[in-house]
């Protein structure tokens, strides 16, 4: 079966973490991108043709991704293929998936070979097999495959596109962008389709000006019953990381056997960009408690509940609880921090004190000091 | 298929079998014998190569191949898989002139290679050996053979005279030029110990190598033949002095120094590098470590995808171990994917690859006065069961 993968790279926002970057290229978990989960998603079910649409901020995901060679897609056929705005849309880029597929008609009818597409994100976090979802797409029969997670909607929480099902798991209800009740499912925007139909009904949205992948294609079909839609449902871990809040939440999570279990090892290997560090070095003073620590770090210092990425120095004497701190940043001596998100390179001056709180963790940017 | 011209290559003598090394190195070749949590040897020679810009590597191996064939691969994990750069694993062959089979010595793996080498046309050739701990820039070395107009530069370390027996020696002149090349003298009269890194103008090595092999009484080595014969015809022949780290990891408590020697604030040998000292080795897909609240780490590496439980004292934790629950490491290094269950004590020792101490089990022990090291060693995939005691110097 031949599959070709494209990857949105989102333009949620999650504070100052999306400044200078795409959601994709948020560090996660001591030494990922979040497109890392992805594109190892893709990789681990043989996808060797991958389209990646980026609106803007794509420098520092550009350089992370390279030519792909990590996760087998340095290619001469097929490959990894940046989908960037064109020129020619000046006055926009843009205004969703279906109008982005629409400017990308040129890799998506490229060959013929490809059977179905894989539609994915990168704020949804997971490690799925998707061979099983392809499958599963093969013997439904229907138009589209969304893959679902139970448990995330609460009445609270903004759902792209939540999915009730009855109990035959025929499709009842759909609700586009709203706090849907904890009886739906919520999409983890993990889309298969067969190609030529994404093809024929991307083209025929955009001529009535219609753009919005979930709302017109999938729930405006389905309630039109020009769409029919298969729902699979992950059981794995799930992290949607849409807000600072929910970011800083699942980066603390995986000190948790089980999730960092299933994030880390649920289906395959998750694969990154190779960086050459040295192992982490514990001194004679550390101590290191219930973290999630990268290669290369200096550990002086205390560390509790934490995420550690690479290359992190923590000096004599300072106090780190519930934190994420980003590569290379180096902590001083007798600093205090809790309830803090450092970005990359980082410094914080010996003695300085930064308190944050659970639901509104300090961020402080990249290269700042403190 | 066109070769571009080499002012540089790089020989690596990767086939030894490393018989001190004992259970270390049943099933596997020295050069790949894991070393620093998350390298194996032959990383460094490697990684040296690339930083002193020498992107040709041929690297002959013999004994036990598969792991470190499958090791090196396409060279892609030190930048070696580039249009006109490899790093090229060389084993013995069969040839019609039957001038071949298994590599009877160091010279003469390089003759059964000539062919290989004459394709890149070098100026130079460095041979290199895969048992050493060192970071060195061959570049310098380079630079100076050619500056001294030479024919062969070696590669030298100042020894202490007590221990110069052990090594060949080189005596020199004020000018560091050789006169004389004494293998492992019983009265030395220097303390200049070759290193086994040699510097050679590719036409003077070729002939050498050409005429050895004529010779059906010579053991077709670097030490014992080629350079004392090239010394004898009169060749301008350099010692090269290096006062940096460097170990021959030959022996289970060489092996087991040279880790130890990665430890503390200011090591003897600094793992950590600059652009032009990283060290490169193949890296797994391996995700961050998970240091337990009840785990308790001093003065150790950790490398990535380990999860500790236990207490880790003056250890090397190599990549993907779990170290369990109220278990001790203590003076010992630990290689890839070891296992040691809860309650567990390991002291003084070497785990080797994937090996498991299962609960409450005891190897190795603290170094008495009297017989300084006993290192206890468990070779790859060795099992030491629940409540059982490996004595200190025992193997298993």
């Amino acid at each position: 079966m031949n599959v070709m993968g494209i990857i949105f790279t989102n333009d949620a926002t999650v504070g100052e973490l999306t400044n200078k970057r795409t959601m994709a290229s948020i560090p996660f978990g001591g030494r990922y991108r979040h497109v890392d989960f992805a594109l190892s998603n893709l990789c681990y079910a043989g996808v060797r043709h991958v389209g990646i649409i980026s609106r803007h901020n794509y420098q520092s995901l550009m350089n992370h991704i390279g030519d792909g060679e990590e996760w087998g897609l340095e290619l001469e056929e097929g490959g990894l293929e940046f989908l960037t705005p064109f020129a020619q849309s000046a006055k926009h880029t843009y205004r969703g998936k279906l109008e982005s597929l629409s400017t990308a008609m040129d890799f998506l009818t490229y060959g013929d070979e490809d059977e179905l597409v894989v539609m994915i994100d990168s704020a949804v976090l997971s490690n799925i097999d998707l061979t099983k979802v392809l499958a599963a797409h093969k013997e439904s029969g229907k138009d589209i495959t969304v893959v679902t997670k139970a448990g995330i909607c609460n009445g609270e929480k903004l759902i792209d596109l939540a999915i009730k099902l009855d109990d035959q798991g025929e499709v009842t209800d759909m609700l586009v962008d709203y706090a849907a009740a904890q009886d739906y499912l919520a999409s983890m925007d993990i889309f298969v389709l067969n190609k030529k139909w994404l093809v024929e009904s991307t083209k025929e949205m955009i001529a009535r000006d219609k753009f919005h992948m979930d709302r017109d294609l999938v729930m405006g079909g389905w309630q039109r019953g020009k769409v029919s839609v298969n729902v699979y449902q992950f059981d794995g871990v799930a992290m949607y990381n849409e807000s600072v809040e929910e970011y800083f939440d699942n980066s603390l999570s995986l000190i948790k056997r089980d999730v960092r279990e299933n994030l880390f090892h649920g289906s395959h290997p998750v694969y990154t960009k190779v960086r050459d560090r040295v192992p982490t070095y514990y001194g004679e003073e550390c101590d290191i408690e219930n973290c999630l620590v990268a290669d290369g770090c200096m550990l002086e210092g205390e560390a509790e509940d934490s995420v550690l990425f690479r290359q992190v120095t923590i000096a004599k004497g300072a106090e780190v609880e519930k934190c994420v701190i980003m590569n290379d940043s180096m902590i001083g001596e007798g600093a205090q921090l809790k309830y803090v998100i450092l970005d990359k390179n980082v410094t914080v001056t010996p003695g300085a004190k930064l308190i944050g709180t659970k639901k509104n963790p300090i961020i402080v940017k990249r290269g700042e000091t403190v | 298929m066109y070769f571009q011209k080499k002012r540089v290559i790089a020989m690596l003598l990767a086939g030894g079998q490393g018989s001190r090394l004992k259970v270390l190195t049943e099933k596997t070749a020295k050069p790949a014998v894991p070393f620093g949590g998350k390298y194996r040897i032959i990383d460094f020679p490697l990684s040296n190569c690339v930083n002193s810009g020498i992107d040709t590597v041929g690297i002959l191996t013999q004994y036990q191949p598969l792991e470190l064939n499958e090791y090196i691969g396409n060279g892609q994990p030190w930048g070696l898989n580039k249009t006109h750069s490899c790093a090229q694993v060389l084993p013995p062959y069969e040839r019609h002139d039957k001038k071949s089979g298994w590599y009877k010595g160091t010279a003469n793996a390089i003759y059964q290679n000539l062919d290989f080498v004459d394709r890149f046309n070098p100026d130079y050739v460095v041979i290199l050996s895969g048992d050493h701990i060192y970071k060195m820039d061959y570049a310098a070395m380079v630079a100076y053979h050619e500056q001294h107009n030479a024919s062969c530069t070696i590669a030298v370390r100042n020894v202490p005279i007590e221990e110069a027996s052990r090594f060949g020696i080189l005596n020199t002149n004020p000018d560091n030029s050789i006169y004389e090349f004494e293998e492992k003298p019983a009265k030395p009269k220097s303390t200049n110990a070759s290193m086994g890194i040699y510097c050679f103008n590719w036409s003077v090595l070729r002939e050498a190598l050409i005429t050895d092999e004529e010779d059906s009484s010579s053991s077709n080595d670097f030490g014992k033949n080629i350079i004392p014969m090239l010394l004898n015809a009169g060749h301008k022949m350099m010692a090269y002095p290096f006062d940096g780290y460097w170990k021959d990891v030959g022996t289970i408590d060489s092996l087991w120094e040279a880790n130890m020697e990665l430890l503390g604030k200011d090591p003897a040998f600094q793992l950590r590098g600059d652009k032009n000292s990283t060290i490169y080795a193949r890296n797994s897909a391996l995700p961050s470590s998970y240091i337990d609240e009840d785990a308790k780490i001093v003065n150790a590496f950790v490398a990535e995808g380990s999860e500790v439980y236990g207490t880790v004292k003056h250890s090397v934790i190599s990549i993907g171990c779990t170290i369990g629950k109220d278990a001790l490491v203590e003076d010992s290094v630990v290689m890839p994917g070891v296992v040691i269950e809860s309650g567990a004590i390991v002291r003084h020792a070497i785990l080797g690859e994937n090996s498991k101490v299962c609960k409450n089990a005891v190897v190795g022990g603290a170094f008495s006065a009297k017989d300084k090291k006993k290192i206890s060693v468990t070779s790859k995939n060795a099992v030491v069961e629940a409540n059982t005691v490996l004595k200190p110097g025992d193997m298993l």
